[in-house]
């Protein structure tokens, strides 16, 4: 294998397939990159060996074609010291060497093994939809974060995806929220109904951000795997084996208030607010009024630290219905908050406590549930 | 109090407590403290001194509302109010109207006494003083039935010819351990070198320098501090060596320590037992859980299994005393969550609302009202 690169490509794709390769592993070659090298291109190849595979292809001028695998920590770190300039990469085939020399600068890294490295399987096309770049990332963004962390229920480690003629439905949750976007599809797809891991989507959500167009989504027959194709970036991941719960029983039906505000101020109080309430149970306390003979409605958003200090923070809103007081975890706010993209947003709530309905205003593809914190008020 | 319902017994040597050959004094009346009664002795030693005594059974029910009538009367004199006990309050006088005129607080405090004298029949002493510890020690001084004024600045002189085991801060091993310095008044106490009892006692020889000489900053806290544990614990009268009798102990314990944690809007982040084996030898262990519980339920599987716990550690033995706390507790603020996604959750909540209507019959019917089947 002989070949020159530019250093901006190779770092580029070094760190996008970087995010695959887990923290600790037993097997060391997981920690490794594979670089192929055929025709006029580089495919970079990284995988945790069990959910997750990225591959990354940049171009290369390639004397001579060949494969290695390289320890991604030293090369990635190397690579992304090294000057803006021509990357000249010759193996020693019997030693596994690598002579890498870029401006005035040389380094030897040592190989193993291409065979060794895990396979990535193929996902067969059985079932591929089309989706918009763009859309897709901004779905995903809304959704992604309020899969569960924990493992305890592993199909809530996941996003489901629920695709039915044009719709694709994106739901996760973790037990106290729950977040579900409706994206529409170019072009009608077979039913199907997976359960992809929110790891797998948010290394995806990165790598979309420098995608344009459609991208292709690939479900295998066995169902057992999904395939992202980018183009130059493909991402394999294994589904999640299990039934999601039916989330549309978790949006509750109709409100008895229903309160109005600017997301960019609602945002900012409930910032404020939390610095206040991190030192308790980060309860973030709303209190909806409706306005009277004329006087604009208002929220208040409010926080207490057990003897350190009180906050309360009040904007312009507007209430329909009763009064409003409710008590949910501040972080919980600020995570859907911080993902919208609309510039009002309205809570509906029912009976106390109640789960807050999060609707962005003039956008129906997407809702967010969050369940309450039970407090003395 | 136990006079209120019974006459009889005033003027009469009054013991009240358990009456078990292992029970011990809650209280014990003026009568009773002449022969050398006091509360937290054994009720056998108690008897010896005074066999004339009547025992009385603490009957904490009937004290309860005459305990929520009287910090209601002290509400209303005073918006800072700390409360103590269930007979036993700071009130911050400092506020009032006119509290330039140094006769308002007189008034303020004779009002009390009024009240609590005409309402519920009940005396209590009161020491105005510009001080806690003052305020503490005078209306200690004061009773049975009485009213003291301790002027500002005055502190140190009124403190001075005091035993120094009144100070609040001066329990029996501190007591102890002044006396065989031959410190036995406050004054003797605010005559030491204030370095020297740094060196010898630490942080409270510093604070112990500072009220014997009248000095205490503390204020008046308002709602009085939350409680740091709640705990029940028994003596047996025979030492137990059945499992199902310790059990049925810790799930009592748990029934009454879960009641207390729901009524203070509180939560534990740690359950607490404790033992006693025959021998006196005593164990504490303890747990600290997941998410913070106030189910009795979950409170008595804590304890069941620190029980087996030790058991396997140490071997059973025949038990004298067991008790059960909740420690590290916080505010009562949970994450709800769906149902469907967290039946384990949903579970405990159902938990926590049987609870809380077995709390609201007992209110209304009485603790033996109800109870859980086995």
């Amino acid at each position: 294998m002989r070949l020159s690169c530019q250093q901006e490509d190779l770092h580029r794709g070094l760190s996008a397939v970087a995010r695959a390769i887990p923290a600790r592993s037993a097997l060391p070659i997981t920690q490794h990159v594979l670089l192929t090298a055929d025709g006029d291109q580089i495919t970079l190849s990284a995988t945790d060996a069990e959910t997750i595979a990225i591959t990354y292809t940049i171009t290369a001028s390639i004397d001579e074609g060949g494969s290695i695998t390289m320890p991604s920590r030293l090369l990635s770190d190397f690579v992304a010291t090294l000057p803006r300039e021509n990357i000249e990469m010759t193996l020693a085939e019997r030693s596994r060497q690598v002579s890498l020399s870029c401006a005035r600068n040389d380094a030897s890294i040592g190989g193993m093994d291409p065979d060794d490295f895990p396979p990535i399987p193929p996902v067969d096309d059985s079932a591929t939809i089309s989706v918009e770049a763009a859309r897709f990332r901004r779905a995903l963004s809304q959704v992604v974060f309020a899969a569960a962390a924990d493992d305890s229920r592993p199909v809530l480690t996941g996003v489901h995806f629920a695709i039915d003629g044009t719709e694709m439905r994106l739901a996760a949750a973790d037990g106290f929220r729950l977040a579900v976007h409706t994206l529409e599809l170019p072009d009608s797809a077979s039913e199907c109904s997976v359960i992809v891991p929110a790891r797998a989507l948010a290394e995806l959500t990165r790598l979309l951000a420098e995608a344009e167009d459609a991208i292709s989504v690939t479900f295998n027959a066995a169902g057992t795997q999904v395939q992202f194709d980018l183009g130059h970036a493909k991402l394999v991941a294994q589904l999640i084996q299990g039934t999601f719960p039916d989330t549309q029983r978790l949006i509750p039906e109709g409100h008895t208030s229903r309160t109005e505000v600017a997301v960019g101020e609602f945002n900012r109080e409930t910032r404020i607010a939390q610095i206040f309430a991190r030192d308790g149970s980060g309860i973030v306390r709303l209190v909806a009024s409706p306005g009277e003979g004329g006087a604009p409605g208002r929220l208040t958003i409010s926080a207490r630290a057990e003897e350190l200090g009180t906050n309360e923070g009040e904007i312009d809103a507007i209430v329909e219905g009763e009064e409003v007081k409710v008590a949910f975890n501040g972080r919980y706010l600020r995570e859907v908050l911080d993902v919208l993209d609309t510039d009002r947003v309205a809570i509906e709530t029912q009976d106390q406590p109640s789960p807050g309905v999060i609707r962005p205003l003039g956008d129906d593809s997407y809702v967010h549930v969050i369940m309450p914190m039970f407090v003395q008020w | 109090m136990e006079r209120l319902h019974d006459p009889s017994l005033i003027d009469q040597p009054v013991l009240v407590g358990g009456h078990g050959r292992r029970g011990v004094v809650a209280t014990a009346s003026y009568e009773a403290r002449r022969f050398g009664c006091h509360s937290a002795q054994p009720m056998s030693q108690a008897l010896r001194l005074c066999p004339q005594a009547i025992v009385v059974p603490s009957r904490f029910d009937r004290y309860g509302p005459v305990s929520r009538d009287f910090h209601r009367m002290l509400d209303e004199t005073s918006p800072a109010v700390e409360s103590v006990g269930i007979d036993e309050a700071y009130v911050d006088l400092t506020g009032l109207e006119g509290s330039a005129d140094p006769a308002a607080a007189r008034r303020a405090a004779e009002g009390i006494r009024t009240r609590v004298r005409d309402e519920l029949g009940i005396a209590v002493s009161i020491c105005i003083a510009g001080s806690r510890t003052t305020a503490k020690v005078g209306s200690d001084a004061a009773k049975p039935d009485g009213l003291l004024d301790v002027p500002p600045g005055d502190d140190a002189r009124f403190l001075a010819p005091r035993p120094v085991r009144e100070l609040p801060l001066v329990g029996p091993n501190f007591g102890a351990a002044l006396a065989a310095l031959s410190v036995h008044t406050v004054g003797q106490a605010a005559a030491l070198d204030r370095d020297w009892l740094e060196q010898r006692f630490g942080r409270a020889g510093i604070v112990l320098h500072d009220r014997a000489h009248g000095v205490d900053p503390t204020a008046v806290r308002p709602g009085g501090r939350p409680a740091r544990s709640i705990s029940r614990e028994v003596t047996f009268s025979n030492d137990v060596t059945e499992i199902d009798t310790l059990h049925h102990t810790l799930r009592r314990h748990a029934e009454r320590v879960g009641a207390d944690l729901r009524r203070a809007n509180r939560r534990a982040r740690t359950v607490t037992l404790k033992l006693r084996w025959s021998d006196f030898t005593t164990l504490t262990r303890s747990r600290t859980l997941d998410r913070p519980v106030q189910a009795t339920s979950a409170l008595t599987a804590a304890g069941n299994e620190l029980l087996a716990e030790l058991f396997r550690s140490q071997g059973q033995r025949p038990v004298r005393l067991l008790g059960l706390g909740a420690a590290n507790l916080v505010d009562d603020v949970t994450q709800l969550g769906f149902d469907e996604l967290r039946p384990e959750e949903a579970t405990t909540r159902r938990q926590e609302d049987l609870d809380r209507t077995l709390d609201s019959i007992r209110k209304r019917f009485g603790d033996r009202s109800v109870n859980r089947g086995p």
